[in-house]
């Protein structure tokens, strides 16, 4: 074959997804907005409190049913700040860096929840801090409900 | 009773970050017909053909069969697997599996990604959409918290991360196919990378590569007439984990899957004292700081001794275990083929195939996996059958 220019097809594609959110998703998404309380599921079994709540345990593979308010407060278990930027699905468009996040355990589950620190810079971080929810003036039933978590001083 | 299967050819593309030369047909026919020309058999040999890709990453739906043809899968056992980032072992694993089940003879299993044709970062982006696609920031943003529990729990610094970044880059000089070359890479000039998430530079990560990669499996009496030195499959095991980063209490310190399935691969083989039993080991490190801490899971220090290991040079290619003669992850990184190269890299070691990066005299070789939050695979191969 004789070499030939190589080409690229450009394509674009603009999509809509509806996401079930199913029953337990249903359940904690419909307190967070109307009594603002963060809600997760214990295991009968282990005793192990998830959040999010689902349907089974992991480890016991038993259905969970038992609901429990944790905190809005926690303490931080890993922390980063993020200086690249990556594309939000979300927001279908590239979030603004820097931002600080978290793994951050709510007092009373065992579960730790990934979310945002209003704090972006690392050096004011440190595992043990504690923190505590703020939250949406005008909540939506989902986990934007809470904006980001502030550093309790 | 599985039956016994060895790895009788290796064959993978020449992974660059943008293979416009070919598209995703062309680059899976470019392993295939490399891995059976290596084994000196044709595609009427193979009973079974298996693909392993993240189709997510391309934008394409069904990539196992618009590559049909040239994975010479067409009126074949033919499927795919995608786990992500253990797509790669765990296509490879079920090639194992398929051959020693009994029900097939000789089996060819690819693992391809050609991430220049979309968009990896938005498959990454379409997570979990209640919960972590919120917040998630890909690979990059998971591993930057997960590090920061390691380093505190183990004082590793980035200058011993930073030695990983360069053990790799270097070695990727003697491998011909690797995607990243970079043969006067310092650890200054990773620490002087920008910080991409906290504490990771840029030059501690994994690139986005175009790639594929292809192992051929057969049972025990075709593969000594096929193979002079076939490479024995010893083990093969694979665990996954929970679902939400949340529940992986300290995931790089206690990656209860790897340590899992290392713990059952090892027994099933009898290896107590894997730095001294193991030649050489092909491990999945997408981010330098996970290769110190699979050092740790692996056995091959005591735990917070993984600085240590790379400070004193045990891993380099003249240490008592060389670790990614290929340049690994961190050097090539075309996803679903990620971990196949892993496992051609080590039977090329044990065919005494491996050129410029051939550690000499490997009898025993160690493979990992590694994907999504937690997901392990570990595979042992032998030149004896065992």
């Amino acid at each position: 074959m004789s070499k030939e220019e190589l080409l690229r097809i450009p394509i674009k594609m603009d999509l809509e997804y509806r996401y079930p959110t199913g029953k337990h998703f249903t359940h904690f998404f419909r307190v967070l907005k109307e009594e603002g309380k963060i809600m997760a599921l214990k295991c009968p079994k282990c005793g192990y409190v998830f959040l999010p709540p689902r349907p089974a345990c992991g480890e016991c593979h038993v259905p969970l049913e038992e609901w429990v308010q944790v905190s809005d407060k926690g303490t931080v278990q890993a922390f980063t700040a993020i200086h690249f930027k990556f594309f939000d699905a979300n927001l279908g468009r590239v979030r603004p860096v820097p931002f600080g996040s978290a793994l951050i355990r709510l007092d009373g589950a065992d579960s730790s929840l990934n979310h945002y620190l209003e704090e972006n810079d690392v050096t004011k971080m440190h595992i043990g801090m504690r923190v505590q929810a703020v939250f949406r003036e005008n909540r939506q039933g989902n986990i934007g409900d809470i904006l980001y978590f502030r550093t309790i001083r | 009773m599985a039956r016994r299967v060895a790895i009788v050819g290796t064959g993978q593309t020449k992974h660059r970050s943008q293979r416009d030369d070919v598209n995703m047909m062309e680059i899976v026919y470019e392993a295939a017909t490399a891995a059976l020309q290596d084994a000196e058999l044709s595609i009427q040999d193979i009973d079974a053909v298996l693909l392993g890709n993240m189709e997510m990453f391309e934008g394409r739906a069904l990539p196992e069969m618009w590559c049909g043809e040239g994975a010479g899968g067409v009126y074949k056992h033919c499927l795919k697997i995608a786990t992500g980032g253990t797509s790669g072992t765990s296509v490879a694993i079920s090639g194992f599996q398929h051959a020693a089940s009994g029900l097939f003879n000789i089996v060819m299993a690819i693992g391809f990604e050609k991430q220049s044709d979309g968009h990896t970062a938005a498959g990454m982006a379409l997570t979990d959409p209640f919960w972590d696609r919120h917040v998630a920031a890909g690979a990059i943003g998971n591993f930057a918290l997960s590090i920061s529990q390691y380093v505190a729990a183990r004082g590793v610094t980035r200058e011993q991360a930073a030695k990983v970044a360069v053990k790799a880059r270097r070695n990727a000089c003697n491998n011909p196919y690797a995607h990243l070359q970079l043969p006067h890479i310092t650890v200054e000039e990773v620490l002087s990378s920008p910080i991409i998430a906290y504490p990771v530079h840029r030059l501690d990560m994994c690139p986005t590569s175009d790639g594929a990669c292809a192992v051929i499996y057969a049972e025990e009496t075709r593969a000594k007439k096929i193979c002079s030195r076939p490479a024995w499959v010893r083990a093969a095991v694979t665990r996954h984990d929970y679902s939400y980063l949340g529940d992986l209490k300290d995931r790089l310190i206690s990656i209860r899957t790897l340590r899992d399935a290392a713990r059952v691969a090892y027994a099933k083989v009898g290896i107590h004292e894997p730095l001294k039993e193991f030649d050489v080991a092909e491990i999945y490190e997408p981010v330098s700081y996970a290769e110190l801490a699979w050092y740790e899971a692996l056995g091959f220090c005591k735990e917070g001794e993984a600085g240590r290991l790379i400070d004193n040079g045990i891993t380099l290619m003249d240490g008592e275990l060389p670790v990614n003669p290929s340049g690994g992850v961190l050097s090539t990184n075309p996803i679903g083929a990620s971990g196949t190269i892993r496992v051609a890299e080590a039977a090329l070691q044990i065919h005494g195939k491996g050129g410029k990066r051939q550690v000499s005299g490997v009898n025993m070789a160690l493979v990992t996996g590694y994907g999504v939050y937690s997901w392990s695979d570990v595979m042992i191969l032998s030149s004896s059958p065992g």
